[in-house]
């Protein structure tokens, strides 16, 4: 039986994701956050990071349809390959909460959320933590345009 | 990840040396600054030469060139803010028009361009590059973006 590491995230006050240990690189409070123009309603901004933009989505406001109301922003930079051997891209996703580390089993694997329905495009897998299933969100689809 | 031709065009912006800051509505528009033929005043605009969605035109060099006016979003207004104080006239050999603008500066340094996030770039976006401009953020676009832009609301406007 496979044991892994994962970070879950707070995507607002009730969604909850994982990513794995090793593709959350950096925790920002306070981010500052600049508006880009015509640019999807669940990523208008971008924040500065390593003197580089990132993107700084709200998975929640593109889960649920609507914009999140944050109190206090909190921002989450995220590595990603878009191929095997590739260099690590990376993204920012808004956060309500700082997340937790947790360990997953093999055993753990259940079905997605059934609600909202957008998980299915967000998430590659998904493990059960209590009573909550936890997404497991696929980083390279969400930072290259898969949203879109 | 960017699209192959997303990176052919930031890596030709890359080349340009030169951009103008055109402040629209406060937010910073960087065009290449061989594409602004001249600046003129708003009073210089003629309101009575009407052209679909524009404000007016203005007579350069032997031609009346179009003045449109443009949200900070890019949307086109049929009435002018009243923070709007230059018209620079845009050229870049195959559009010509003028475009009122709260203030337009030229950059004493070269830009450094950042590419726009793929998950950010909606298939119509005219941003071709993001630039820092100390605590500010400028988005990078050209003449045929804005002329593009202008022709599709035209366009919708007839549909």
């Amino acid at each position: 039986m496979a044991e892994s590491a994962a970070w879950v995230l707070a995507l607002d006050h009730q969604l909850r994701a994982a990513v794995g240990e090793r593709e959350l690189a950096h925790l920002i409070e306070a981010p500052i956050l600049l508006d880009v123009p015509r640019s999807p309603p669940y990523c208008r901004q971008v924040l500065v990071w390593n003197d580089t933009v990132l993107p700084a989505m709200d998975l929640a406001a593109w889960l649920r349809g609507q914009l999140t109301q944050r109190q206090e922003p909190l921002a989450g930079v995220f590595a990603y390959q878009t191929r095997p051997g590739a260099d690590p891209e990376y993204g920012a996703l808004l956060l309500s909460a700082i997340p937790t580390r947790t360990r997953v089993d093999d055993d753990q694997v259940c079905a997605l959320p059934k609600q909202p329905r957008r998980w299915q495009t967000l998430a590659i897998s998904c493990f059960q933590q209590g009573d909550q299933p936890i997404p497991i969100l696929d980083l390279p689809h969400i930072f290259s345009g898969g949203l879109l | 990840m960017n699209r192959p031709s997303q990176v052919t065009a930031l890596a030709d912006l890359q080349a340009i040396r030169a951009f103008a800051v055109l402040t629209l509505d406060g937010r910073k528009w960087l065009l290449p600054q061989a594409e602004i033929q001249a600046l003129e005043s708003l009073l210089d605009i003629d309101r009575e030469v009407r052209i679909p969605r524009s404000i007016g035109a203005v007579g350069f060099a032997g031609e009346w060139w179009p003045v449109y006016c443009l949200s900070g979003e890019l949307r086109i207004l049929s009435d002018p803010p009243d923070n709007r104080r230059a018209c620079p006239l845009l050229d870049n050999g195959a559009d010509r028009f003028g475009l009122i603008c709260d203030q337009v500066e030229a950059l004493t340094v070269t830009p450094r361009l950042l590419a726009l996030p793929a998950c950010m770039t909606l298939p119509d976006s005219p941003i071709q590059a993001l630039a820092l401009l100390n605590d500010e953020l400028g988005c990078v676009t050209t003449t045929e973006r804005l002329a593009a832009l202008i022709a599709a609301a035209l366009e919708n406007a007839d549909g």
